[in-house]
């Protein structure tokens, strides 16, 4: 027996003091009462025959006292909390971690998933131990993480609200010094584990085709021309497979392919013939255990050309660039005749800068001087890039690390974005209100109009100032949206609860969809799809439950103490009972 | 005497004893006279028997009638009358003072009646108390007159001491004494026995009337919890837990002693009764009278 509220002396320490203090009571109780009688003749010859009769009259004021210590010694050992671990198991904790990766939504042969089957075994691990095994429900997607209890019905009802979740798992960090850890799991996401977790397979071989990749990609050789990779594969036995691709004007791709095991089918599809807006991609075939990974979205941008006007004393590079840019529909005039137009999408301003900001955005090379742009502080020779943005939609496909400048202007990046940046001054900022981005460099001081990047990068600067851009990709999960203060809506208008995390708005996509973040004139969009081999490669297990999966049982399902006033309760009533009616004393 | 002892013996009590007295004359009127006889054969008015003349009878006593016609000579004969003593032993234990009333309040009213009646008949009536001794006498008393005599000695009776009617009875009897009545009025808890007291009265021929008195308090006592119980006459104590079980074989042992004295009676053809304390006293000697034993 060990204690688990008191040390065991104190423990021995307390009997003693309140068996102690009961035969003390039990001896200083209030003399009987007096009584006169005329005769104690009959009152002894009953007494001597019941006395000597009846082994109970003699025992029973010995009874009495034993069950009065009896009843203190019971109230006064719970208190200690005792546990003999033969019964109700030694006080032990257990780690349950349940793997909430996509593949559990995978079907089995009964019919159910692999996560119900999941579920059913973390619960019938949360009837093994004892009362004051204390429990804790952990989760790989990082969502759930109960502290231990030794309330399992708090464990259930935690289990119960739980699900896979379409994000990269993680197995938790679980500290196994004085716990039993189990990881419930079909072993899909997890091929190495802590040698002290006990793994319990929900496993069961099952058949999957799934999408593996999806995007919509310009096509170089074709003016504002798209096409859809998508790229599908079986995971199981040989079987046919219906694929769609499906556009919001009701244009319609579909196709049929027999897909031998473990085969892929990749295909790039033509959207020339799509309007704008979102793509869906779905496949279909017979058996699929699998469904999160049988659609995936994309974004066509809708297209249409931008009136730009490059203004210059002359920049035969910049407009040549411009010229044979196809989205571009080139405008030209010197500083001196510049005038802002409401026709215009965007403005070049090449080494100038007018002396208020015009109304669309502009995109600002070297560092002219303007009360509404940073002044320069000096000038840096040979910068160096040391750091730039990739995320940054200006610096899609650009490389600058390579870039040489002869000269850049020294600026305060103050409540700008910071795009490219040298050690000491940053080279490419931006603005989002109003918006511009602008280069604190002329284009010849530096070879970066010689750079294959470039085209790219106005390409970009343009698309951001006007057009509407691919969407961004993402898994499901936490998802970034590089636009501060933007409302998340789905591609169905539904509004999706979001964060801002420095300058950026972050959401949470639990299902693969295209989102839409929203800022004033500002859209982006963002196609969440599973596409990963490593998830809808659903048989990719070789998990095995351990010997010591299930946890021992033991007699009794609450701690002793419970029943030790349980018993002092009912000793106490029967005492009460015999007591008043004189069978103890 | 003690405000209380007074109120005993009250006119309300007078005028019930002068009530018994009449009910015990219209009982037994036409049987017999109030006075008792022995069965001697003496010098008294009442015919008794015949018997054949011997040398030295009285000549006064043939009958000459019965001479003539049988020539023999017969001598008539008449019963003695003499008045034969009632003793009427109280006992005065200090178990007796026990109850409300206490039992020798009750047993003095009972003796004082009985005394009443038996004065009236003109019986010599002897009052003795006795506990483990006899501790008081009253000498023989006769006629009405001297009830108030007897009231005096009954009120002055203190309950004190332990019982032992064996000794009391011997020590009495021992001493040259008539034939007579003996009413033993006691609660018969007496750690020597009863029997054996009420033999030493048979062994000297005394008819015997066995008035038991017991308060209701000893037939259903009112006694609960955890308890001291002391013995008023020894003191000795002895702790106790009054259950309802006990309380019914104390009940039960109650009634074997009873029934045990009721027994004794039977056996040796003694007169009984029994009563508590809180029966009224005047139908107690109604039943005294009814058992026929009191008054021949």
């Amino acid at each position: 027996m060990t204690f688990l509220a008191l040390s065991p002396l104190q423990t021995a320490l307390l009997a003693a003091l309140t068996a102690g203090t009961i035969i003390a009571l039990y001896f200083l109780k209030l003399r009987h009462r007096r009584v006169l009688v005329s005769s104690s003749i009959l009152w002894r010859r009953v007494l001597d025959e019941r006395q000597s009769h009846s082994l109970w009259e003699k025992l029973r004021k010995v009874i009495s006292i034993l069950v009065a210590i009896t009843i203190a010694l019971l109230i006064a050992v719970s208190l200690a909390r005792p546990e003999i671990e033969s019964l109700t198991g030694k006080n032990e904790r257990v780690v349950i971690v349940l793997d909430t990766s996509p593949t559990m939504n995978t079907h089995t042969a009964d019919g159910r998933t692999r996560w119900q089957h999941a579920g059913d075994r973390a619960r019938a691990l949360l009837n093994t131990g004892g009362p004051t095994t204390e429990f804790r429900v952990v989760d790989t997607s990082g969502e759930t993480a109960s502290a231990f209890t030794t309330d399992r019905g708090e464990a259930r009802r935690l289990i119960e609200q739980m699900s896979p979740r379409s994000v990269e798992p993680q197995f938790p960090k679980v500290d196994a010094g004085d716990s039993q850890v189990f990881f419930v799991s079909d072993g899909v996401a997890f091929h190495e584990l802590p040698r002290f977790v006990r793994r319990v397979s929900v496993f069961e071989q099952a058949e999957n085709v799934g999408i593996t990749a999806f995007e919509i990609r310009s096509m170089p050789s074709t003016p504002l021309g798209y096409e859809a990779y998508l790229e599908v594969q079986n995971f199981g036995k040989p079987v046919e497979v219906g694929i769609t691709i499906s556009g919001t004007g009701g244009q319609r791709i579909t196709r049929t392919v027999r897909l031998p095991r473990n085969e892929v089918f990749k295909e790039a599809f033509d959207l020339s013939s799509f309007g704008g807006g979102g793509v869906r991609a779905s496949i279909q075939s017979k058996d699929d255990a699998l469904s999160i990974d049988d659609v995936a979205f994309a974004y066509l941008p809708t297209k249409r050309r931008t009136r730009t006007l490059l203004v210059t004393r002359g920049n035969n590079y910049l407009e040549t660039l411009l010229k044979l840019d196809n989205y571009v529909e080139l405008l030209k005039t010197d500083p001196a005749n510049y005038r802002e137009s409401p026709n215009i999408d965007a403005y070049i301003f090449d080494r100038f800068a007018p002396s208020t900001p015009p109304l669309r955005p502009a995109l600002i090379i070297g560092a002219p001087a303007a009360s509404w742009l940073r002044p320069a502080t000096g000038e840096v020779r040979k910068p160096e890039i040391t750091t730039w943005s990739e995320n940054h939609p200006v610096m899609q496909y650009v490389s600058v690390h390579d870039v040489s400048i002869e000269r850049a202007a020294r600026i305060d990046p103050a409540n700008l974005t910071v795009i490219a940046a040298s050690k000491q001054t940053p080279l490419i900022v931006a603005s989002e209100k109003p918006k511009w981005v602008m280069l604190t460099f002329d284009l010849d001081q530096s070879d970066f109009p010689f750079h294959v990047g470039f085209p790219v990068f106005v390409e970009n600067v343009l698309a951001w100032f006007n057009r509407e851009q691919l969407a961004l990709r993402g898994s499901p999960g936490n998802v970034e949206v590089p636009l501060a203060g933007a409302q998340i809506r789905t591609i169905d208008g539904k509004t999706i609860p979001s964060e801002q995390q420095l300058g950026k708005t972050v959401f949470e996509a639990n299902e693969p969809g295209l989102y839409a973040a929203t800022q004033g004139d500002a859209r982006v969009h963002v196609a969440v799809n599973l596409a990963n081999r490593a998830f809808s490669d659903v048989n990719r297990s070789v998990f095995k439950d351990d010997k010591l999966a299930a946890g021992p049982r033991y007699w009794l399902s609450r701690e002793l103490w419970f029943y030790m006033l349980l018993a002092a309760v009912v000793l106490i009533a029967a005492e009460w009972f015999t007591y008043h009616r004189r069978i103890t004393l | 005497m003690s405000t209380a002892n007074v109120t005993l013996f009250d006119d309300e009590f007078l005028k019930k004893l002068e009530y018994l007295n009449i009910i015990s004359k219209r009982l037994f009127a036409g049987q017999l006279r109030a006075e008792r006889r022995t069965r001697k054969r003496g010098t008294g008015l009442e015919f008794a028997d015949y018997r054949a003349y011997v040398a030295g009878d009285d000549f006064r006593h043939l009958d000459w009638k019965a001479y003539l016609r049988l020539n023999r000579l017969i001598l008539k004969l008449f019963e003695e009358e003499e008045d034969l003593p009632i003793y009427f032993f109280v006992d005065s234990s200090q178990s007796m003072n026990y109850g409300n009333p206490t039992k020798l309040d009750y047993t003095r009213r009972v003796a004082a009646a009985l005394c009443y009646i038996g004065l009236a008949n003109l019986d010599r009536v002897n009052v003795i108390s006795f506990a483990d001794g006899v501790k008081g006498e009253l000498p023989p008393q006769r006629g009405k007159g001297r009830i108030f005599k007897i009231f005096r000695f009954l009120t002055d009776i203190v309950a004190s001491g332990e019982t032992n009617a064996k000794e009391s009875f011997k020590t009495y009897c021992t001493e040259k004494r008539r034939r007579g009545l003996a009413v033993v009025i006691s609660d018969y808890f007496d750690q020597h026995g009863f029997e054996s007291a009420l033999d030493i009265l048979r062994h000297f021929r005394h008819d015997i009337f066995v008035v038991h008195i017991a308060s209701h308090e000893e037939i259903d006592p009112p006694l609960r919890g955890e308890l001291v119980l002391v013995d008023s006459e020894s003191q000795v104590s002895r702790e106790i837990t009054i259950t309802p079980s006990l309380l019914s074989a104390y009940r039960a042992e109650f009634l074997r002693y009873c029934e045990a004295i009721e027994s004794y009676c039977g056996k040796y053809q003694l007169g009984y009764v029994r009563t508590a304390t809180d029966f009224p006293f005047e139908e107690l000697v109604l039943k005294v009278f009814r058992q026929g034993r009191f008054l021949k």
